[in-house]
């Protein structure tokens, strides 16, 4: 059968039966767990798919365009248990892949300040919802609270099984209270959102280190499993000579020091050696501590930093220069203490597969700059330390199972950065909450939550088309003086109520899912004329992906060659033009979301 | 064998006019084609202050007129703006949703006025003047307001100081000495600057920043750190120059502050080179990184893009020292001329 035949095919087959791939208009409620719907959720809403904890973006930002926060806050808490946390420090990959940023069409959505919006506005003290199985009688130890390990507990509570942490410092929250300074996010933020999970009766015991306090065996003895979340702890050291000096710093120790409440010695002149997350903390930090000129040291340009451009903007406006392809060949100094660093120039070279620069030292570039304080921030390892010992690992990270969490030892897990490798809170967090349904099958034997695709058929495409051309709301800060008046004063205020409205509209709602019923189109083109882009298709043939979702369309501008008409999801901006023209109301809108239920409901 | 070749040259200043008139000079048939987005044929920047002040004429800009570019056969796209290069494709997207193709390509697409991070919050409330287009919409404003802030950070603001106050305007000017640009105005060379705006009647402030320009009726209230609280006519920031390279980001070229092209002025792509005030070089003897900047350097670099794009290994060299004369100082230059 051609592609096209058994496109035409599933259109008419689904409709009215109780079938559950569901391709055309649904009249009602359907939950499938038909591959080929969860691979069209997967093209057709970009930002959640690239969502690690695979947030259901569209939805809560639907939402606070409906001034429900506390439903948006909830929706992203059935996600990523953080919200108020992430709305200000996610790394946001989903906004990468944001439709709304694609070529011609301006810039993403502001997903992440959205989510801050929903933390921010939602009516204090709100009911929280947790979907709680009973107790197990089970009981698993989870080593590091941090979001890995916050995130590990919380699952397992859920799935009714006693959490108990053991975190080596004496506040929880891992790299987002020792790594991450209070200017960006303020510690009763976190502390609020810790302390609803830890209500759930999780207890956490601080200030224990295992390894040291009290043995990794011991918990295997004692519990019916055990999770690692240690996270990235030990620096990267460069290298050159000089590293050891008196005021050469690491940048996780360095911000270990500041958000301790200590003040390390910066002097006026700082050198800051790195280009990520760390890096940028380090040198905000520094002007914090009074530090009259802090130069951000990177091997390549600014094009290719991995932090995104608002970052870069706010290391920008407080006065903090990127001073780009040089790279440190040694730190220099006198009497023991650090004075300057020999750098050597740099170019950038291509290397193909996949495109990438490597940036290569120039001979004979060698030039000395001043600094009274160099601090090196060029990425972290896991440091199993102590408790490594039988464990298989994979280099410096603990080696989990290929398609899962479960380590070479029966019962221990391992997740977040110490398995992963350094990355970001949002993984962290998904792949910790991951690895707590792996334990649940391990304790239980056998699986209990499944992901499925709910589509409901709709009648209203929610959006205006003026809406498309509203521009992305830049974020409120403080200006210079309040930032480094008091090194706490959040940086970002984040928007106001009618802002957070605003940028809510920009949202094409992605997970409206627009097809033509070719049984009932005329191919009257009423809907071609007024698209605003190439989203509607006259197609010859269509292949099929692997998960049997429609692929890739072989047009044709011939008509006699037309087999049907329809729209791509993936190009489409869900204008709804079309849907309003049809004069045969053959378009038809689904609302399609990937959900969590409980299997055995 | 006819050739095929297309030349596009993006900027019609200096260094495109200069690269076109080289590739027209050794090649009579090929087809080139400068585009721009200014409305302007080739005229001299520096010229435009006195346009204001009425003492030159649209003639007396233009370096080139029409006809010289019909009559060497160069096609000229002006007012259109580039909004994207594909270098692997060899096409260039124009704002208009138009696509030229090319076989070889020189960006000379010069520097637009810096924002510093630190006006950001109130850049709309901030005038610049750079090009012709800004010089035209201007001129009634300019005439007709009295006092005027300079936020002074760069060697273009003494010109336009000049000639406000040969205008007969009030002028307050705040020096940025160590943001200036394109030197850095170390504390006895601010002070002659200072002592030479002072003799010629102009309030110089110094040690102070802007904190707030506010729009109230027809004037703009502004407030530094240090507490100076003024209203003034209009507001005019001259803090140096950016090159213009935002529509490249992203394409594959490689850019840093500028386009990083090598010592013969190609990019990291083969059939594109960048010459003039959007190019960055490694300089060897410096040991850095050097952004060309000026009127001589963009010639110099225009004519030699060409001469490597047709297949020469010159290797570039910044334009000759010469001593230039500005506010009391003396400054032994290569990248400014002065006229
Ligand atoms: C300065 C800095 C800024 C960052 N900024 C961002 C950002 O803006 N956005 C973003 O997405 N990501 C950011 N990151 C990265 C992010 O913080 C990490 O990817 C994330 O925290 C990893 O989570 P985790 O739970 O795996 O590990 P961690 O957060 O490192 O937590 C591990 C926890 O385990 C504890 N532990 C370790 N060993 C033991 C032991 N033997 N016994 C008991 N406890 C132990 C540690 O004390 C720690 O609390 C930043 C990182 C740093 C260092
Ligand atoms: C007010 C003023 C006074 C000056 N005085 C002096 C002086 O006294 N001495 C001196 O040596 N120098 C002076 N300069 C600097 C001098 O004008 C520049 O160095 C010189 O013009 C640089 O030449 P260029 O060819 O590299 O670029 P430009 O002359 O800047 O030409 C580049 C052209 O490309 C166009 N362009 C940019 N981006 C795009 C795009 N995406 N698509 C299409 N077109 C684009 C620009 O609009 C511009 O027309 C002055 C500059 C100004 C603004
Ligand atoms: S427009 Fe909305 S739903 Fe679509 S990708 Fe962007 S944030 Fe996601
Ligand atoms: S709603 Fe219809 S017209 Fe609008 S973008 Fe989608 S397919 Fe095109």
């Amino acid at each position: 059968m051609k592609n096209t035949d058994r496109y035409k095919k599933n259109l008419i087959v689904s409709t009215g039966k109780n079938k559950t791939y569901a391709s055309e208009s649904v009249k009602s409620i359907i939950y499938s767990t038909d591959p080929r719907d969860f691979g069209q959720v997967k093209k057709s809403i970009p930002c959640q798919d690239a969502c690690p904890a695979h947030t259901n973006i569209p939805g809560y930002i639907r939402c606070i365009h409906e001034k429900r926060f506390g439903r948006a806050y909830e929706l992203n808490r059935l996600a990523n248990i953080l919200p108020g946390v992430l709305g200000r420090i996610c790394s946001r990959p989903c906004e990468l892949y944001c439709r709304h940023g694609e070529p011609d069409l301006g810039k993403p959505v502001s997903i992440c300040s959205l989510k801050r919006s929903a933390a921010d506005f939602k009516s204090p003290m709100h009911r929280i919802l947790e979907g709680l199985y009973s107790p197990s009688g089970k009981k698993v130890a989870v080593i590091g609270a941090g979001p890995a390990g916050l995130g590990a507990a919380h699952e397992l509570s859920v799935l009714g099984h006693k959490a108990v942490i053991y975190e080596a410092f004496e506040k929880p929250g891992g790299m987002l209270m020792y790594g991450i300074p209070d200017f960006r996010l303020p510690r009763n933020v976190l502390m609020l959102e810790i302390e609803n999970i830890l209500r759930l009766g999780v207890e956490l015991k601080t200030g224990v280190k295992v390894g040291t306090d009290v043995s990794l065996d011991s918990l295997l003895s004692d519990y019916d499993a055990v999770v690692i979340a240690t996270g990235c702890t030990m620096p990267n050291r460069l290298g050159a000579p000089g590293e050891d000096l008196e005021h050469v710093y690491s940048g996780v120790r360095f911000m270990e020091q500041v958000n301790n409440g200590e003040t390390p010695y910066v002097g006026k002149n700082v050198m800051v050696i790195g280009d990520g997350f760390t890096a940028m903390d380090c040198a905000r930090s520094a002007v914090r501590l009074g530090a009259a000129e802090v130069k951000v040291n990177i091997r390549k340009t600014e094009e290719y930093m991995p932090i995104d451009d608002q970052e870069k903007h706010e290391v920008k406006f407080e006065k903090i220069r990127f001073y780009s392809l040089v790279d440190t060949k040694r730190i220099i100094g006198e009497k023991g203490k650090v004075t300057g660093i020999e750098f050597l120039r740099t170019k950038l070279e291509y290397s193909p597969n996949p495109p990438y620069r490597n940036a290569v030292p120039i001979e004979n570039s060698e030039f000395i700059l001043p600094a009274d304080s160099v601090i090196v921030a060029i990425g972290q390892q896991p440091f199993p330390g102590e408790i490594s010992g039988k464990i298989e690992q994979n280099g410096a990270r603990i080696l989990t199972r290929e398609s899962g969490f479960s380590t070479s030892i029966t019962g221990l897990f391992a997740t977040g950065d110490c398995a992963s490798g350094a990355s970001n809170v949002i993984t962290a967090i998904a792949n910790g909450r991951k690895c707590a349904v792996d334990v649940d099958e391990f304790l239980i034997g056998r699986k209990r939550k499944i992901h499925v695709v709910r589509l409901e058929s709709v009648d209203n495409t929610d959006r205006d088309r003026a809406y498309d051309f509203i521009k992305r709301t830049p974020m409120n800060t403080l200006d210079f003086d309040q930032r480094v008046s008091q090194r706490s004063n959040e940086v970002e205020k984040g928007y106001n109520e009618e802002q957070a409205a605003q940028e809510s509209k920009r949202c094409y709602l992605c997970s409206l899912k627009y097809e033509i019923d070719t049984t009932a189109c005329i191919y009257c083109s009423a809907c071609i004329d007024v698209a605003p882009r190439d989203c509607i298709k006259m197609i010859q043939d269509v292949s099929m992906n692997p998960d049997g979702s429609f692929g890739h369309y072989t047009e044709t501008r011939n008509w006699n060659n037309v087999s049907a008409i329809a729209i791509d999801n993936e190009r489409c901006i869900r204008c709804g033009q079309c849907y309003e023209v049809c004069p045969m109301d053959c378009i038809s809108v689904t609302k399609t979301e990937r959900i969590e239920l409980n299997i055995e409901e | 064998m006819p050739k095929n070749d297309h030349y596009v040259i993006i900027g019609n200043g200096p260094a495109g006019n200069l690269a076109a008139d080289t590739l027209r000079d050794s090649d009579p048939d090929a087809r080139i084609t400068i585009v721009s987005n200014e409305s302007m044929t080739y005229y001299y920047r520096h010229k435009l202050t006195e346009f204001i002040k009425g003492k030159a004429r649209e003639e007396d800009l233009t370096v080139r007129p029409y006809s010289v570019y019909k009559d060497k056969n160069i096609r000229l796209r002006l007012g259109q703006q580039v909004d994207k290069i594909d270098p692997n494709k060899k096409i260039i997207y124009l704002k208009h949703m138009e696509t030229v193709s090319y076989t070889k390509l020189i960006i000379a697409t010069g520097a637009s006025p810096r924002a510093l991070p630190s006006v950001s919050n109130f850049s709309k409330c901030l005038n610049v003047l750079s090009t012709y287009s800004d010089a035209l919409a201007q001129i009634p404003m300019i005439n007709k307001n009295k006092t005027f802030l300079v936020l002074g950070g760069d060697i273009i603001s003494f010109k336009f100081i000049r000639m406000l106050k040969d205008m007969g305007k009030e002028v307050t000017t705040l020096l940025y000495s160590e943001a200036f640009w394109p030197f850095s105005l170390e504390a006895d060379m601010a002070q002659q600057v200072k002592k030479s705006l002072s003799d010629k009647g102009v309030t110089v402030i110094s040690d102070d920043h802007i904190k707030s320009v506010k729009k109230s009726g027809e004037a703009f209230d502004i407030v530094t750190e240090k507490g100076l609280n003024q209203s003034f006519d209009s507001v005019y920031s001259f803090l140096g120059m950016i090159p213009n390279i935002r529509f490249i980001l992203g394409s594959g070229i490689d850019t840093d502050r500028g386009i990083l092209v090598d010592d013969h002025l190609k990019t990291n792509f083969d059939d594109v080179y960048a010459a003039g005030d959007c190019a960055q070089i490694y300089n060897p003897d410096m040991k850095s990184y050097w952004l060309s900047i000026g009127w001589n350097n963009a010639k110099i670099q225009g004519t030699l893009a060409a001469q490597n794009l047709l297949g020469a290994h010159k290797v570039i060299n910044p334009a000759p020292q010469k001593i230039l004369e500005v506010e009391g100082l003396k400054i032994n230059t290569s990248w400014w001329e002065s006229f």
